[in-house]
C-alpha cells in the first residue's frame, strides 16, 4: 500500500530521490512561484468548446515539480481519496521521467488525465500540502502535474496496455460505463474475467461524456482510456438498459456470475415549485446530455435545444457551472447562476467559479426561485425569486439561507436549467426487491467490500455515495473488483 | 334539535373540531374520531421547521470531509419536503375515502418561501380546507411588531392566490394590538381565525440545570383567554372565529358559542379522555340546549358577545371593578 509509512520511507530513500532532493535546498524550492496554467482568453473560449485549460509545458511542469519538498511525512497523500503516491510521481516529473510519473499515477488511479482535470484538488491533496498547512503559501499544483503526466503519456503513443491474466471463463456484468464502471472493468479484466459493460446511452463514458462539457474535459481524453480497455478485451454493449432491455435475472440466466452496479445518479431532482413544468425549464442532466451527446446545439438536429437569451441556472455545484457556461457558449446574452447561499458556500470548484466569472456569467447569490411564469404558449418568460440572508451555521458549518420576507422580485428568463442535484436512477433497484436501499435511494453496501444485500451484486460510485468525485468513484471500482474477485474465488471452491 | 353549524363555511354536524395533533395523523384514529362525532378534523401539521431540522441533523452531516458529496446534499431539503408532502397527500386521500366529515390540512410554517406553494398540492390531494399555523415566536427581538404582522398578511395573501378551498389562520395571542390585528386578518380573505395556538412551552429542571419540556396539554382554565377575545371580536371580524386552547368540557364549548365562536377545536381533552369523549361533549351541548329551549346553535351563538354592548371596554372595566369590590381581604 502506498500509504504504508514504511513503504513510503523506503521509496523516499531510493537513491535517485535522495540525489534529487540534494540538488536544491528547501529554501530555493519554497521560493519558487506556483506555476500558472495557460488558459484560453475568455472572449475567445466562449465562442466554442475549446478546452479552457491548456496544460503545462514540460519545463513548466519540471519547475513546478521542483517546488515539492518530497516531505518525509507526505500529508498530501492523506488528502487523495485513492492515495496516489504523490511525491513519487512529482519527483519523477522533476527528473523528467514523465512516463514513469504516469505509471505511478496509474498504480492507483485508472483515469489520471480525467482526474487531473476535474478533481477538486483544492479540497483534497492540495489542501493537505505542506505549503498550505505550514507555510501558508500556494500549494504545489498537484492537479496540474497529474494532468501533465497523464497527457504526456497519452500523447506519447506509448500507452501501455495492462497485462491480462489467463482467461478464467467467468462472465462479469457491469452496469454503467462511468468512472466506477470503467475502473472496475479494467481491474476485473486484469484478473482474467470475461468483462461485459452495459451502457444505457449510445456513448461509453457515463457522466464523463454526458455530464462534463468538452471545454472542461474533452471526450478524446476519455476515449483514449476506453480504447485501452477495449484492447484489454472488455466488451461494451451500448443502448442497453439493464432493468428494461434485460434484467439482472435475465443476464444471470445467460451465465453472468457477478454484477457491478455503477449506474450513477442520473435522475434529476427538481424543486417542485409552481410553474416548473413550463416549456423552457429543464434539468441540467437533460440540458447537458442533449448538448454533449446529442448535438442539440446544432439547429439541424432532430432535437435541437433553444439557445435562450436569458438563461437562469439554479444551483451552485459544478453541474450548475457547466450548464451556465454551456449556455453562454450557446449565445446567451444573460447567463445567470441563481444560488441561495453566498459564493463562498457554493459546492462548485473554485476554478470553475473563477472561469465562469471571467466568461461573464452573472452570479445572483442569496436568491432562490419561488415560482415561474409563462407566456400564452406555455413557455417560461419570468421567474420570481426571493432574496435570502445567511443565518446561523448549519451542521455542515455553512451558514443557513433564510428568506428575506417581502424581497421577491421578477427576472426575465426564456430558459431555466434546474441544477439542484440528482438522485440515483431507480431502474435497477426497482427490478430487484431484495436489494437494500438507503434513505437517499442509494444502494446499501458493506463499506469495505462494497457488496450489496444480494451477494453477487457489488456497487460503487454515485449509486452508492449519491454524489462522488470521479476519483472516489474510481476508488470504489477498484475496491469492488478486489472484493468480487475474492467472492467468486470463494464460491468456486 | 341539532348541532349543525359551519366550519370555515363548510356545513358540519357538530361544532367540535378535532385540532391538529397526533390524534389526527393516521387514518385509523381519524376514522375513530369521526365515528365518535367530530364535526371535522384538522390533520397533524406539516412542520416547516421539522423539515429544516431533519435536513440539518440527518442530511448535512453526511457530507464527507472533503465536501465530495456536497452537491448531492446541497438542496436535499427539497427532497425531504417532497417526501413529507407525498406522505401527507396520501393521508388526505386515504382519510377522504374513509370519513364523511371535512378534512382540513394544516401547514405549520415560519417563512413565506416556496413553502406556501404546497398549499395547492394539499388542495389537489382533496383537503376540504387549509389551516395555516404561522409559527413565528414573538421573541425575535430583531423584528418589529409591524414586520411580524406584515409577514402574516404576506403569507396569507400568497396562499390565497394559490387555492380555492377555505383558509383558516391559527394565531397566538401575542400581538401588540390583538383586536386590530384580528380584524385586519379577517379582511385578508381567510375564512376563519383560530384563537389561539399553544406554543411549545419550556420549563427548567433546577437540579440538573437543564431546559426541559413544559406542560404539553392545556389547562382547564386556559379557555378564558380565547373566550375573552372571541367575545370582543365577534361581529367585528369578517370571518368565522374558532376557539382553541382549554376547551375541555361541553360547558366550555357552550361558552365559546355564546361568545360568538362558530366552532371550537379540542385536543388536550381527547388525549386525556379518549375519542369517545366527543360523544359526551356533544350530548352535554344538546342537554344544555334542551334545558334552554334552543333548537339550533345559531339561535344562541354570540348571545353573550361583548360586541352586543355599545362600549365593550366599559363593560370589561365594570366587570373588573365589580370583581375586586366583591373580594375583600
Amino acid at each position: 500500500m502506498s500509504v504504508n509509512p514504511d513503504y513510503l520511507k523506503e521509496e523516499r530513500e531510493q537513491e535517485w530521490r535522495v540525489v534529487l532532493r540534494s540538488q536544491k535546498k528547501n529554501k530555493e524550492r519554497t521560493d519558487l512561484v506556483r506555476v500558472h496554467m495557460t488558459e484560453v482568453d475568455p472572449k475567445i473560449r466562449v465562442q466554442s468548446n475549446i478546452e479552457v485549460n491548456q496544460g503545462l509545458s514540460e519545463d513548466d511542469a519540471v519547475n513546478e515539480a521542483q517546488r515539492c519538498l518530497d516531505c518525509p511525512n507526505p500529508t498530501c497523500i492523506t488528502g487523495c481519496p485513492v492515495e496516489i503516491n504523490i511525491p513519487k510521481f512529482i519527483k519523477n516529473i522533476e527528473r523528467r521521467e514523465f512516463l514513469e510519473a504516469a505509471k505511478v499515477l496509474k498504480q492507483t488511479s485508472t483515469l489520471p488525465a480525467v482526474c487531473g482535470r476535474v478533481c477538486p484538488q483544492e479540497k483534497q491533496c492540495e489542501a493537505q500540502c505542506f505549503y498550505t498547512l505550514k507555510l501558508k503559501k500556494e500549494p504545489v499544483a498537484i492537479g496540474y502535474l497529474e494532468r501533465f503526466a497523464a497527457d504526456y503519456e497519452q500523447k506519447s503513443g506509448k500507452m501501455a496496455v495492462p497485462e491480462v491474466a489467463p482467461a478464467k471463463g467467468i462472465k462479469i456484468a457491469i452496469i454503467g460505463s462511468g468512472p466506477a464502471g470503467l475502473t472496475f472493468a479494467g481491474e476485473m479484466c486484469k484478473r482474467g474475467y470475461d468483462v461485459w459493460v452495459f451502457e444505457a446511452l449510445h456513448e461509453i463514458g457515463g457522466v464523463l461524456k454526458y455530464g462534463i462539457p468538452e471545454f472542461r474535459l474533452p471526450n478524446s481524453i476519455v476515449d483514449v482510456e476506453i480504447d485501452i480497455l477495449k484492447k484489454m478485451g472488455v466488451h461494451f454493449e451500448t443502448n442497453f438498459v439493464v432493468g428494461k432491455t434485460a434484467t439482472i435475472d435475465d443476464l444471470k440466466d445467460e451465465g453472468f456470475k457477478g454484477f457491478f452496479v455503477g449506474s450513477g445518479a442520473g435522475l434529476p431532482r427538481f424543486m417542485n415549485i409552481p410553474g416548473e413544468n413550463y416549456i423552457g425549464i429543464l434539468s441540467s442532466n437533460e440540458y447537458l446530455t442533449r448538448i454533449n451527446l446529442m448535438d442539440a446545439a446544432n439547429p439541424n438536429t432532430d432535437t435541437p435545444i433553444i439557445s435562450g437569451k436569458n438563461v437562469a441556472v439554479i444551483g451552485g455545484g459544478n453541474t450548475a457551472m457547466d450548464s451556465v457556461r454551456t449556455a453562454k457558449r450557446l449565445g446567451a446574452e444573460r447567463a445567470m447562476i441563481i444560488y441561495r447561499r453566498s459564493i463562498e458556500e457554493m459546492p462548485a470548484r473554485v476554478e470553475e467559479i473563477k472561469h465562469a466569472q471571467e466568461e461573464g456569467i452573472e452570479f445572483i447569490n442569496l436568491a432562490n426561485p419561488l415560482e415561474y411564469y409563462a407566456d400564452e404558449k406555455g413557455r417560461v418568460k419570468q421567474m420570481k425569486v426571493q432574496r435570502m440572508e445567511l443565518g446561523e451555521p448549519d451542521s455542515s458549518g455553512r451558514r443557513r439561507p433564510v428568506p428575506v420576507e417581502g424581497s421577491e422580485y421578477l427576472i426575465d428568463v426564456d430558459t431555466v436549467v434546474v441544477s439542484v442535484g440528482v438522485s440515483p436512477n431507480p431502474l435497477i433497484p426497482s427490478s430487484l426487491p431484495d436489494l437494500k436501499m438507503t434513505r437517499w435511494q442509494t444502494i446499501e453496501v458493506d463499506d469495505d467490500k462494497l457488496q450489496s444485500s444480494i451477494p453477487y451484486i457489488f456497487a460503487g460510485g454515485d449509486i452508492v455515495r449519491g454524489g462522488a468525485t470521479v476519483i472516489l468513484a474510481m476508488g470504489d471500482g477498484r475496491k469492488a473488483a478486489a472484493s468480487m474477485d475474492n467472492y467468486i474465488q470463494n464460491i468456486s471452491k | 334539535m341539532n348541532l349543525n353549524t359551519t366550519y370555515l363555511g363548510i356545513p358540519v354536524k357538530s361544532p367540535i373540531i378535532v385540532g391538529s395533533c397526533g390524534l389526527t395523523s393516521t387514518a385509523e384514529s381519524i376514522i375513530e374520531l369521526a365515528n365518535n362525532g367530530a364535526g371535522a378534523i384538522v390533520l397533524k401539521s406539516i412542520f416547516e421547521e421539522e423539515i429544516i431540522l431533519d435536513f440539518e441533523k440527518n442530511v448535512l452531516p453526511k457530507v464527507g470531509p472533503m465536501d465530495n458529496d456536497l452537491e448531492f446534499f446541497d438542496y436535499y431539503d427539497y427532497q425531504i419536503k417532497d417526501e413529507v408532502l407525498h406522505k401527507y397527500q396520501s393521508l388526505i386521500a386515504d382519510v377522504k375515502k374513509s370519513v364523511d366529515i371535512p378534512v382540513i390540512a394544516s401547514i405549520n410554517c415560519i417563512s413565506n418561501g416556496e413553502w406556501v406553494s404546497y398549499a395547492k398540492k394539499l388542495e389537489e390531494a382533496g383537503a376540504d380546507g387549509l389551516e395555516l399555523n404561522i409559527f413565528k415566536l414573538p421573541f425575535d427581538i430583531k423584528k418589529s411588531s409591524e414586520e411580524i404582522e406584515h409577514s402574516y398578511i404576506a403569507i396569507i395573501e400568497r396562499i390565497i392566490e394559490k387555492i380555492s378551498i377555505p383558509l383558516a389562520v391559527k394565531i397566538s395571542p401575542y400581538f401588540t394590538n390583538l383586536g386590530e390585528f384580528v380584524k385586519r386578518l379577517s379582511l385578508s380573505g381567510v375564512a376563519g381565525i383560530v384563537l389561539f395556538n399553544r406554543y411549545y412551552s419550556i420549563d427548567f429542571d433546577i437540579n440538573n440545570e437543564e431546559v426541559i419540556s413544559g406542560g404539553v396539554f392545556s389547562g382547564d382554565k386556559d379557555y378564558e383567554m380565547p373566550l375573552r377575545w372571541i367575545s370582543i371580536m365577534n361581529q367585528k371580524s369578517n370571518c368565522e372565529l374558532i376557539a382553541s386552547t382549554g376547551v375541555h368540557t361541553s360547558d366550555n364549548v357552550i361558552k365559546m358559542l355564546l361568545a360568538g365562536a362558530g366552532s371550537v377545536q379540542v385536543v388536550s381533552a381527547l388525549y386525556k379522555e379518549g375519542s369517545s369523549y366527543l360523544k359526551k361533549m356533544n350530548s352535554g351541548i344538546k342537554e344544555w340546549m334542551s334545558s334552554k329551549g334552543y333548537e339550533t346553535i345559531d339561535s344562541f351563538k354570540g348571545n353573550m358577545s361583548q360586541t352586543t354592548a355599545d362600549k365593550p371596554e366599559i363593560y370589561e372595566r365594570v366587570q373588573f371593578m365589580r370583581y375586586f369590590s366583591d373580594h375583600k381581604h
